[in-house]
């Protein structure tokens, strides 16, 4: 697909353009930290940052989801019956979003849309949406996507892929979304140096230092790994609170919840989390899951072993950092990664004790 | 609790506190009267009420 | 600050040595700047793992709930409170714990860490009563005073209230403050102000639990907001739902909180949550006399009756 250059000057004429087929998304500064959220007329999305505090799954999987509404008034002649939520699937597009939470997005998929199993409420967002990439020529400290099966250029999951330069932007075009989405915004399509572009990608991706070891993972055995000693060192520390799961982009958990006021009533989904207690909790009481240790471990081996077999499309991480950062307690995939790999490369067979 | 929730954005006069005896029908009357008093005059309601839960 | 980290290891090595405990729980180099993470060491030959600096603010009396073992502890003086405050409620025994007692000098927050400084932050060092941060775009020194979190510029318990233990002598307690001048500015508003302030305040929130979490008092075996039969508020991001989740964690911790800044410090979204903790301090010094902690000796505020407990609100 092709490379252009987007002058500076163009900009937000062309975002005001693209507001006539598209609801726009962005990130924004909110107080302390950046965030998504939809743009207002004449708001532009502010490119100045480097990561997010939060990840933007919620604009394809809120936090908080309608999915029916019921009555409960036997007066009524729908009583009883669900009915789904009225929803705007129209087109929307989200402008700036980082390579590694496209991709995270696209690891998603995997499991909101296959053989088994469609979501239709994050499909039917996600294919409303037209995702252009913003490219980090400037990653945090703790970014570690390159290793992470991502890249700061990485294009997986994008339909433009925007690098910012002084006066302007050069856009690589992937999908037919994406040139759809360039059409609208009227943008003057002046073609643009690819080689440029991929030299700036090497560059950038010079600058990730940070690194999750993994290559040992897919070989080593599962019930090694979940006998392993070192999960109650690991888990220590955990508060079992919901931040790095809930700030993770490739979390995807909910919980489904009925609430009624009077005679009305909505089902809803509500993100959540492996890390808190009643996540497991069944409805005799037992919980399979019921200590800190039991859930810490399920997050890592979801995300970096039974993942990493289910699909066979590396770990469920694309290196974005959030939990490590905003951790209260400090707890880093990295190093748990690196535990767990370094007994991969070794690990018999714990059932059979060889 | 009285003090949190109007620390809160409660207003005042919504939470009221008072002992009566059983042998005490005109204080209950009295305070009754007063408190109906009251929470009139601030109208109904609004904060802390859930209508219905507020999500996408 | 390093001395503290020597005195800890050597503390914790006799004590592991000489069998008086099973574990010691304390902080291990964190893989952040301006982190560490707290850990367990149950061997002598592993407390060089144990360190202490300015990014101690998990308070580790979170971690002795319901433990069974005999465990050293290194606290500061609002962990030493909440110790106080979990041995008073039976959540653990005073037998158990061996307290570590460090007279802190304060924890930074990495919040103002962040909002003083431009690019990442690469590293942190200190050194006596200044910081030095190494960005992405350079190097800041600042005053330790300027970087603290909030709940330890205002502390006046900063040593130890009980140690079998100490790293150090004791540090000056701080006089003159007002700790309470934040609460004083929500009180002088209207009740529509402060309704909105708050609405305003919460806003953020994600519903993560890591305030609730990181706090030593809420240790309920089921917490009201997880309770389904009958289901108290809805788990919803619906702001009355959050607005009822903060209030009434605030409440649960009446008479209980040492304002540690715990909630504070472990929040993702940066709530200052402790604006309603707090108003709850004040009232319980103010109407009893009574601070969270500081003895073994005396009940709780919420815990005791006494003839002249003020009760103006009954009309």
């Amino acid at each position: 697909m092709k490379v252009i250059k987007i002058d500076k000057s163009q900009w937000s004429q062309g975002l005001e353009k693209l507001r006539n087929s598209f609801r726009l998304f962005g990130p924004v500064k909110e107080k302390a930290f950046h965030n998504f959220q939809e743009l207002a007329a004449g708001q532009a999305p502010e490119l100045d940052y480097q990561n997010t505090r939060l990840s933007p799954k919620s604009l394809v999987f809120p936090q908080s989801e309608l999915m029916f509404n019921y009555s409960l008034d036997k007066e009524d002649p729908e009583c009883n019956i669900l009915k789904e939520a009225e929803k705007d699937y129209g087109d929307r597009a989200i402008i700036g979003i980082r390579p590694c939470d496209a991709k995270a997005l696209s690891l998603v998929k995997m499991n909101f849309n296959n053989d088994q199993y469609e979501d239709p409420y994050w499909l039917n967002l996600y294919n409303a949406t037209t995702f252009v990439g913003l490219a980090c020529d400037a990653p945090c400290s703790t970014c570690f996507c390159t290793t992470a099966g991502c890249g700061p250029y990485h294009e997986e999951g994008l339909d433009v892929l925007l690098a910012e330069r002084e006066d302007h932007f050069i856009a690589k075009v992937l999908t037919d979304k994406g040139v759809r989405l360039l059409e609208s915004a009227g943008w003057p399509q002046a073609s643009d140096d690819e080689a440029a572009l991929e030299k700036a990608k090497a560059v950038a991706e010079e600058k990730i230092v940070a690194k999750i070891e993994t290559d040992s993972l897919a070989a080593a055995d599962t019930m090694a790994l979940h006998s392993a000693d070192f999960w109650e060192d690991i888990s220590f520390a955990c508060i079992n609170c919901g931040t790095c799961t809930f700030s993770c982009p490739t979390c995807w958990c909910f919980d489904i919840q009925d609430e009624v006021y009077r005679k009305k009533g909505v089902r809803m989904r509500n993100w959540d989390s492996c890390m808190f207690p009643i996540f497991t909790v069944h409805t005799t009481g037992h919980n399979p899951r019921d200590t800190k240790l039991a859930r810490v471990r399920q997050r890592f081996m979801h995300k970096l072993k039974y993942f990493v077999d289910k699909y066979e499309k590396g770990i469920m991480c694309v290196g974005c950092g959030r939990c490590v950062r905003q951790c209260p307690v400090n707890i880093d995939i990295r190093k748990v990664s690196a535990l767990m790999n370094s007994l991969g490369s070794e690990a018999k067979c714990a059932v059979q004790g060889s | 609790m009285k003090n949190l929730l109007e620390h809160m954005g409660i207003e005042p006069d919504r939470l009221h506190f008072s002992w009566i005896s059983s042998a005490e029908s005109t204080k209950f009357v009295s305070v009754v009267n007063k408190i109906t008093a009251k929470v009139k005059a601030l109208g109904p309601n609004q904060r802390f009420v859930k209508q219905a839960a507020k999500v996408a | 600050m390093s001395t503290y980290t020597e005195k800890i290891r050597e503390i914790a090595r006799r004590l592991l040595k000489e069998c008086q405990v099973e574990m010691v729980i304390g902080f291990r180099k964190g893989s952040m700047p301006l982190m560490n993470e707290p850990c367990i060491v149950r061997k002598a030959e592993d407390v060089d793992n144990l360190v202490w600096d300015s990014n101690c603010g998990i308070n580790l009396a979170n971690y002795l709930s319901n433990r069974k073992e005999k465990i050293g502890i290194v606290a500061k003086g609002c962990d030493s409170r909440n110790i106080v405050t979990h041995i008073m409620e039976n959540k653990i025994q005073r037998e158990q714990v061996v307290v570590i007692g460090v007279p802190c000098q304060g924890m930074i927050d990495k919040r103002k860490v962040a909002a003083l400084t431009d690019g990442d932050i690469l590293e942190v060092s200190e050194a006596d009563d200044t910081v030095t941060v190494t960005t992405a775009n350079g190097k800041q020194t600042f005053d330790k005073k300027d970087l603290l979190q909030q709940n330890c510029s205002l502390c006046t318990h900063r040593n130890p209230v009980i140690h079998d233990e100490m790293v150090a002598d004791e540090v000056v307690e701080q006089t003159g403050i007002d700790p309470y001048a934040d609460v004083a500015e929500i009180e002088a508003m209207s009740s529509e102000e402060r309704w909105n302030f708050f609405d305003e305040l919460l806003s953020p929130c994600i519903r993560c639990y890591a305030c609730r979490n990181a706090c030593p008092l809420c240790y309920c075996p089921t917490c009201f907001v997880d309770e389904s039969k009958p289901q108290w508020v809805g788990k919803s991001q619906d702001p009355l739902d959050v607005r009822t989740f903060h209030f009434l964690r605030a409440y649960h911790c009446a008479g209980r909180c040492t304002d540690c800044g715990a909630c504070e410090r472990a929040c993702p979204v940066g709530i200052n949550m402790r604006l309603l903790t707090k108003k709850l301090n004040k009232d319980c010094l103010d109407l009893y006399g009574w601070e969270a902690g500081l003895s073994l000796d005396s009940r709780p505020a919420l815990d005791v009756y006494k003839p002249n407990d003020p009760e103006n609100f009954i009309k």
